[in-house]
């Protein structure tokens, strides 16, 4: 009866994670669909294959990927330092640094965005990856910083205490055991940011200044244009990566967990 | 295999006002186990932290060899610490924990298959290479500490209570194998507990640590029988202490007898129904059975005396009146600090 209940629920949580997808797909294969038919009349990869086929599509795509990978590492390698002093240390003014870190994730992006842009026009980094690129880098940071700090609040230190006694250097130190007990942590952090940039519409528009086109604005401007196949299509490209990319950690951050878990 | 000289240590951390080591001195001889005894935050764990570099001393100097090792890089120092928790590498496996060592510094892997071999035997779990450390017992785990330790043949081994987390038997199991390795490879050790049973059955030569100052430092039998110092007495379980007028009685009153101070361990003092040469009536207020003799507990004019007594003893009820005898060949002096 229990097993029963657990699987029923189950069942209804996934329907709610896959409905939306679901008619993703049924709007992007299909060319008639009226309304009193419960399904889509006619099948067709027609409206598929023209988006694939427009150039914008997959270079946005493209640009999209590389400015969320540049934006995770850069994240990953500016939050580290502060995360670990964060986690690890007690010391007066904390609280403080913390607010300050926290601060970009609750003032409007819009604020942020029309300000940056004022600044990046002036010394040439607008409409630029690299320009574009920083300013993601302003609502990543502070996920990056909670993520690692809240990792680095359960490190223990005696770790790399032993390895240097057993005459590591402090460069071995890191890339062998301090990386390596952070990496679970390091993946979800990644991924927060790989996630956010990719998302990101606001910040891209106003500092990209429609020089930089990722696939949201693509998506938004189609959405406008009101085409709910192309609209459905352009979508399904959208949420691909985040899901193969989830998909792609989900075993290793399982597996990590578990041998962190042992360990404490 | 190394000489150790550590000479007049200071450290106090910055947001402290209190030192917590203050003019620290200890000689250990090459090849020696010396135990550091001492009840926690009186110094313990800053020390090894001064002595693996993980710390600076404020002053004072730490000599291997005759050489100081204060500018050497902790990973140079060849001081080797193991600690109460193993800390495996919880992603490498048993083999790999313990070449790490050996790894960091380019030994060839024929080598490192070898002695990796050479230190599963030693601490007697020869082929659990492939094991991972979640898949290891307590004491397995610190056996393969011990050997992750070893196998890069430190000049110093520190050994931070390493076996307080473990269950008795197990602990037994470890202290005689640690014993058994240590007098092997000849590794100069120093081990580190807030056990006095412990201190005594791993060391050549006991050091007393009380608020960063070592107060005695001898070998465990001497520390034992006759601390010197009344605060060495009292960790030595020491707890009943007499005036020279108590001890002397007025008629043999000599001026000097009088000031000092006096002890005696609660094993050598007799509970007994009949008064005898230097006793006093006291109490009982409680009688413990702890199989291998009897505790007594007894009020003596507002103080409570703790003795104790092998058996086969009496066991006297609560509130029986009883005298408590101190024989005199037993009463050692000690100092007033």
């Amino acid at each position: 009866m229990k097993y029963l209940t657990t699987s029923s629920l189950r069942l209804i949580l996934y329907l709610i994670l896959i409905a939306p997808f679901l008619l993703f797909v049924a709007y992007a294969f299909s060319t008639r669909w009226f309304f009193p038919h419960p399904f889509p009349i006619e099948w067709t990869v027609f409206t598929f294959q023209r988006v694939l086929d427009d150039t914008r599509t997959i270079s946005s795509m493209a640009q999209g990927l590389w400015i969320a990978l540049l934006v995770s590492v850069l994240s990953l390698i500016l939050g580290f330092p502060a995360a670990r002093v964060l986690g690890l240390r007690r010391f007066r003014g904390r609280h403080l640094v913390w607010m300050l870190f926290f601060l970009p994730t609750i003032i409007p992006p819009l604020a942020i965005g029309m300000g940056l842009n004022i600044l990046f026009l002036q010394i040439g980094l607008a409409g630029t990856i690299p320009g574009v690129v920083l300013a993601h880098i302003i609502p990543t940071l502070p996920y990056t910083i909670f993520t690692l700090s809240s990792a680095f609040a359960r490190f223990d230190e005696n770790y790399e205490f032993q390895a240097l006694a057993l005459g590591a250097s402090p460069i071995q130190t890191f890339f062998k055991v301090t990386l390596r007990l952070m990496a679970p942590s390091l993946v979800v952090a990644i991924l927060f940011a790989f996630l956010i940039s990719w998302s990101q519409y606001l910040l891209t528009l106003l500092i990209g200044g429609g020089q930089i086109i990722t696939l949201p604005i693509l998506l938004f401007s189609a959405a406008s244009g009101g085409n709910p196949s192309t609209i459905a299509t352009l979508s399904l490209l959208f949420i691909a990566p985040p899901v193969l990319v989830i998909v792609a950690t989900a075993r290793s951050l399982n597996r990590h967990g578990n041998e962190i878990r042992e360990q404490y | 295999m190394t000489a150790v000289n550590i000479l007049s240590l200071h450290k106090t951390y910055p947001n402290q006002s209190a030192p917590v080591l203050t003019d620290f001195s200890l000689s250990i001889n090459n090849g020696e186990m010396i135990a550091l005894l001492g009840p926690s935050r009186s110094g313990k764990s800053t020390l090894l932290k001064l002595i693996t570099g993980i710390e600076r001393p404020d002053s004072g100097d730490i000599q291997f060899d005759g050489s100081s090792i204060l500018n050497i890089d902790p990973n140079k120092r060849g001081a080797v610490l193991m600690f109460q928790k193993s800390y495996l590498f919880p992603f490498l496996n048993v083999a790999e924990n313990i070449s790490f060592g050996l790894k960091v510094q380019g030994v060839s892997s024929e080598t490192i298959g070898a002695e990796v071999k050479r230190m599963l035997d030693l601490i007697g779990l020869p082929g659990i290479e492939k094991r991972k450390p979640g898949q290891l017992s307590g004491g397995e785990g610190q056996r393969v500490a011990l050997a992750r330790a070893l196998v890069t043949n430190p000049k110093l081994l520190l050994l931070d209570e390493p076996l307080s987390s473990l269950d008795t038997s197990v602990r037994m199991n470890l202290q005689e194998a640690i014993r058994d390795i240590q007098r092997e490879l000849g590794v100069t050790t120093m081990f580190v507990t807030h056990d006095l049973g412990e201190a005594m059955a791993m060391s050549y030569r006991m050091a007393l640590l009380l608020n960063g100052e070592i107060v005695a430092l001898d070998r465990p039998e001497n520390l034992f029988h006759h601390p010197r110092s009344l605060a060495a007495a009292k960790f030595m379980g020491v707890s009943t202490f007499l005036n020279g007028n108590q001890v002397w009685g007025p008629k043999e009153a000599e001026v000097e007898s009088y000031k000092k101070l006096y002890a005696i361990r609660p094993e050598h003092i007799l509970v007994q129904k009949e008064a005898s040469e230097n006793s006093v009536e006291g109490v009982v207020s409680d009688c413990i059975f702890r199989g291998e003799y009897v505790e007594y507990q007894v009020a003596v004019d507002g103080t409570t005396v703790r003795a104790q007594m092998p058996m086969p003893a009496t066991m006297f009820p609560h509130g029986e009146r009883v005298y408590v005898n101190f024989p005199r060949q037993y009463l050692f002096e000690v100092s007033h600090r």
